[in-house]
């Protein structure tokens, strides 16, 4: 499976991110009142601010991601419909949900995690850990 | 089973080398010696201990016409071993380095070896005639951490490195007598010692097991990132493939024709992978068959860990521990950390390798009953 790399370029603009932030908010609080949560969070995972060091893009993405994430209630169904080029994506973003330590998030991060491991493999785990130039 | 033979013999392996007839194996069980077997009728007696080095032995190599064993050891050292009469004598090559040797090989024509190393740079040894013994030229530009791997290309003179800065690097390592005697044609003459010639930024973590093709046109190596790249044609214009894998990653890489290469690592599992007509990659299938036995092994471990972590958040609900992705009962209990070809005579296909890792045995695996070898 060759990856691709649907990123943003480094060298743009932080409030260019910012803005294109909010409208991904807009979109997944559509998505999510069609009681469409996969779409919601496919919205929400793509062009992540992965390549920028800036903290408030990063937060602002994660604030995004959290909100259509916790709105999945099946999660078998969720990975029917989830392409595989999310997956290293999706993972390190687990990862950021269960180091916040809040009860409800890391649940719902727990089990999406049990379900993606099962479907990714344990390399998709170690990308997450090792990557430290796409960082989320 | 696609592993013909299974040796235990020493706890822990860090390197092993076949001599030129497979009849004996040199490796490293883990400390400051080398230790060589030899196969008598039905098992394997230790013929001879190679102990000059002061701390662990990280690499070796035993080339095939001339009969010499390198080592290259923590202890900033390395020595060329000849064989005489009964007795492997040392000659020390001084490599002048202020940190430890990781790995060494012999260049395709044997009259070089190039020894990667953490000072952040290679030391090109070659054998000086006149006064009898074995000088080292560094490479110390362009790597910015230690070298893990080293490759030579089929033309003797580039040199492939892996570093833990994550690049890859060919340099040329072409030495006025040793290369320059005689008509050398092709590119390699434009470059000079040391010189980079390209340089791979695919992976962001450390890269390990860099390797050529047959022909030289080939390059691969393995990113700690559970990730390996295969680069076309790396001197003119590179096109570089990246394959994810699914589980652990990769130690060390061995192409067995133009279009198979086995990768070895974490997983204790030979992998392979293959190219089809086009020359698109792909991982193809482990190599061992493996048994579902539960035992208390490294997978039960990782199952009942994930339990736990899972079972935090079911909350009473029956938990069905999740079932480990691999089940144990292969040749290897532990990483794979060396892969060595076993050519018979001039064939360029390899039909037999061998592997060493982390749990002290050496297996010898077959490939030609078990799968068709692409040219």
């Amino acid at each position: 499976m060759a990856s691709s790399s649907p990123y943003l370029e480094s060298d743009e603009n932080l409030e260019a991110i910012i803005s294109r932030i909010e409208q991904k908010s807009r979109k997944i609080e559509t998505h999510l009142k069609q009681s469409k949560p996969v779409e919601a969070l496919k919205t929400a995972l793509e062009g992540s601010p992965l390549k920028t060091r800036d903290e408030r893009c990063k937060s602002a993405n994660w604030i995004v991601v959290h909100r259509a994430m916790m709105a999945i209630r099946d999660i078998d169904g969720m990975f029917n419909s989830l392409d595989p080029e999310y997956y290293d994506i999706l993972m390190k973003y687990l990862y950021r949900g269960l180091s916040t330590g809040d009860r409800p998030t890391c649940d719902q991060c727990l089990k999406i995690h049990e379900k993606l491991t099962e479907k990714a493999g344990l390399g998709c785990i170690l990308r997450s850990l090792a990557d430290t130039v796409n960082t989320v | 089973m696609a592993a013909q033979a299974i040796h235990q013999f020493a706890e822990c392996i860090t390197c092993h080398a076949w001599s030129p007839d497979h009849s004996m194996i040199a490796f490293c069980p883990n400390n400051t010696e080398v230790h060589i077997y030899k196969f008598f009728t039905d098992k394997w007696e230790k013929l001879h201990v190679l102990s000059k080095h002061d701390q662990i032995v990280s690499g070796i190599d035993w080339s095939r016409s001339s009969n010499k064993i390198v080592t290259v050891s923590h202890d900033r050292n390395s020595y060329v071993w000849t064989q005489e009469g009964q007795d492997w004598v040392p000659t020390l090559v001084i490599l002048k380095l202020n940190r430890a040797a990781l790995c060494v090989q012999w260049s395709p024509k044997e009259n070089k070896f190039a020894v990667g190393s953490g000072a952040k740079s290679v030391c090109i040894c070659y054998y000086e005639q006149e006064n009898n013994w074995w000088i080292s030229k560094i490479i110390r530009k362009k790597h910015e951490s230690s070298v893990t791997s080293v490759a030579w290309h089929p033309n003797n003179i580039h040199l492939a490195t892996t570093s833990t800065d994550g690049k890859c690097r060919v340099f040329s390592t072409i030495i006025k007598g040793v290369d320059t005697r005689g008509a050398q044609a092709g590119a390699s003459a434009d470059w000079k010692f040391g010189e980079q010639i390209a340089q791979l930024d695919l992976s962001s973590t450390w890269t390990f097991g860099v390797r050529w093709s047959p022909s030289g046109k080939t390059l691969a190596y393995a990113g700690h990132s559970s990730m390996i790249y295969f680069v076309d044609d790396v001197e003119a214009s590179p096109a570089a493939q990246n394959l994810t894998l699914r589980d652990l990653p990769l130690r060390d890489i061995l192409f067995v024709s133009e279009k198979m290469a086995i990768g070895v690592g974490f997983d204790c599992n030979p992998m392979i992978f293959a190219a089809d007509e086009t020359g698109l990659w792909s991982f193809v299938r482990f190599l061992d068959e493996r048994k579902v036995t539960p035992s208390t092994s490294k997978a039960s471990q990782l199952s009942e860990a994930l339990g736990k972590l899972y079972g935090q958040s079911k909350q009473g609900t029956s938990s069905d521990t999740v079932e480990p992705s691999k089940p144990r009962g292969g040749a290897h209990e532990n990483c794979i950390t060396c892969i060595v070809p076993l050519r018979k005579g001039s064939e360029s296909i390899v039909k037999q390798f061998s592997t060493s890792g982390l749990d002290g045995k050496i297996v010898v695996w077959d490939l030609e009953n078990h799968i068709t070898i692409p040219k």
